[in-house]
C-alpha cells in the first residue's frame, strides 16, 4: 500500500486529534482551560486549582526555577509563578512535565537538546530585546514536540523513518515521506489542539521553514537559530548529529550579526552546566519512583 | 571554567565571574579565592550556583579539548555554508579559550 503524502498526513492528524496512543494529559489541563475561558478568573483561583495537585505543583515549580527561564529569585509558589510567567507558560509546563517524563526515560539526549534550545532562545531574545523571553524559551522547550510524538506514538513508522535517514535522506524529507508531515508541523498541530498561544505555535511550526511564519517571524527565526547553535555546541541530541542548515533570512529578520555568536556561547556555557545538574537530578528522582 | 551547585564549592576555589544574589546584588567579585565565610554567606542568601575558575571538580560528562574538537568536526562534516562555518569558527575559538583557561589554572596550582 502506497498512500500519497496528503492521505498519510490526514491519517496521522486524525490519530493526533483523537490523541490515540499519545501520552495522556493530566485532567487538570482541561479544567485549567475551562477556568481560563472565563475572563473573570483570577490568578489566585487558578493557583488554587493547580495547588490541589501536589505532584504537578512541585513539577511546575521545579521547571519554573530551572536555568532555561533564568529568574534570579526563587519562585516558591504557584501564584508567584503565574504572575512571573503567565497562565500560558504554566499550562505549557504542566503539559511538558507529563510529556517529557516519558521522553527522558526513553531519550535523555532529546530532552537535553530541548532544554538547551529553550535556554539559548531565552538568551538570544534577551540580547536582541524581543519581548517576553520566557515565552520564547517555552517555544524552544516544545520545538521538537513532534519528534517525541513520533517516537512514542508511532513506533513502527519511526523505525522506518530512521532507516531512511540512515540511507542518507534528510530527516525532514524522511518524516514527510513516512508521516505526510514533519515534526515541526506535527508539534504545531498538537499545540493548536491544546489551545496554546499562536506565538508559540507559529515559532514551533516554522522552525525549519521560516517562510511559513506569518505573524511571528522573529520568534520563528529565533527558534531556528537557537536550534542551530545548540546543535553546533553539541548539547544533547535530536535524531541527527549533523548541524541543520541555516536559513540566511533568520539573521536578517533578527538583525543578528554572526560575529556575536562567540558572546552567546560564553553566556550559554555556564547555563549548560546548570541544565546538566538539573537533568542529573531528574534522572535520580525518576529512578526512585520507578 | 565550571559552574557548580553551591554544595560542590570548597574553600580555595576561585570565582570565574561575579557572584550575584537573588536581588541582583554583587556578593563577591571575579577572581576571588573563596573562604569558608564566603560559602556560609552564599548559603544564607540563597545562592544556588557559582562559576569557578579551572576544573576543580571532575564531572562525568566533561570531555577533553581534543574530544570536543573532534566531535565538532564530526557535527560539521560536509558543511560548506559560510554562515555555518563562521559559527563553527567562533565555537572553536570559544572552546580553545575555555580549555586554555583551565590549563593555566592547573599550572598555577603546581607552583
Amino acid at each position: 500500500m502506497n498512500l500519497d503524502i496528503y492521505e498519510k498526513s490526514k491519517i496521522v492528524k486524525k490519530k493526533l486529534r483523537r490523541l490515540e496512543g499519545l501520552p495522556t494529559l493530566p485532567p487538570i489541563v482541561q479544567r485549567l482551560n475551562k477556568l481560563i475561558e472565563n475572563e473573570e478568573t483570577s490568578f489566585s483561583q487558578i493557583a488554587e486549582l493547580i495547588e490541589k495537585d501536589q505532584v504537578i505543583t512541585s513539577k511546575i515549580l521545579r521547571l519554573a526555577n530551572s536555568a532555561f527561564y533564568g529568574f534570579p529569585k526563587k519562585i516558591s509558589t504557584v501564584q508567584n509563578a503565574l504572575v512571573l510567567l503567565g497562565v500560558n507558560i504554566i499550562k505549557v509546563l504542566i503539559i511538558t512535565s507529563s510529556i517529557f517524563e516519558i521522553i527522558y526515560k526513553e531519550d535523555v539526549s532529546l530532552w537535553e537538546h530541548s532544554i538547551g534550545v529553550a535556554t539559548c532562545a531565552r538568551i538570544l531574545a534577551e540580547k536582541l530585546e524581543i519581548k517576553e523571553p520566557q515565552e520564547i524559551a517555552t517555544a524552544g522547550l516544545l520545538h521538537d514536540l513532534g519528534k517525541i510524538v513520533e517516537k512514542v506514538s508511532f513506533k513502527v513508522e519511526y523505525k522506518k523513518m530512521e532507516e531512511l535517514v540512515q540511507e542518507g535522506k534528510t530527516s525532514l524529507l524522511a518524516e514527510k515521506e513516512i508521516f505526510g508531515l514533519d515534526h515541526a508541523e506535527m508539534g504545531a498541530f498538537l499545540m493548536k489542539i491544546w489551545n496554546l498561544p499562536d506565538r508559540l505555535i507559529e515559532a514551533v511550526g516554522a522552525h525549519h521553514e521560516l517562510e511559513k511564519a506569518k505573524n511571528f517571524k522573529k520568534e520563528s527565526a529565533l527558534i531556528h537559530l537557537a536550534n542551530i547553535l545548540i546543535h553546533a555546541r553539541g548539547y544533547g541530541n535530536s535524531l541527527y548529529k549533523k548541524v541543520p542548515s541555516l536559513d540566511q533570512n533568520a539573521l536578517k529578520i533578527l538583525n543578528f550579526n554572526l560575529s556575536e555568536t562567540k558572546e552567546i556561547f560564553l553566556i550559554l556555557e555556564p547555563k549548560l552546566y546548570e541544565l546538566k545538574f538539573f537533568t542529573e537530578e531528574l534522572k535520580k528522582d525518576i529512578k526512585i519512583t520507578l | 571554567m565550571q559552574r557548580l551547585p553551591l554544595s560542590y564549592i570548597k574553600p580555595g576555589m576561585k570565582t570565574y565571574e561575579e557572584v550575584i544574589d537573588a536581588n541582583g546584588r554583587v556578593l563577591c567579585g571575579k577572581g576571588v579565592e573563596l573562604t569558608e565565610e564566603h560559602i556560609k554567606r552564599f548559603e544564607e542568601l540563597g545562592v544556588t550556583f557559582i562559576t569557578v575558575e579551572g576544573n576543580p571538580v571532575p564531572l562525568p560528562w566533561e570531555k577533553s579539548l581534543e574530544v570536543e574538537l573532534a566531535e565538532l568536526e564530526e557535527r560539521f562534516k560536509g558543511i560548506t555554508d559560510e554562515n555555518l562555518l563562521e559559527i563553527k569558527k567562533s565555537l572553536e575559538e570559544f572552546l580553545k579559550e575555555k580549555y586554555l583557561e583551565s590549563e593555566i589554572q592547573e599550572i598555577f596550582k603546581k607552583y
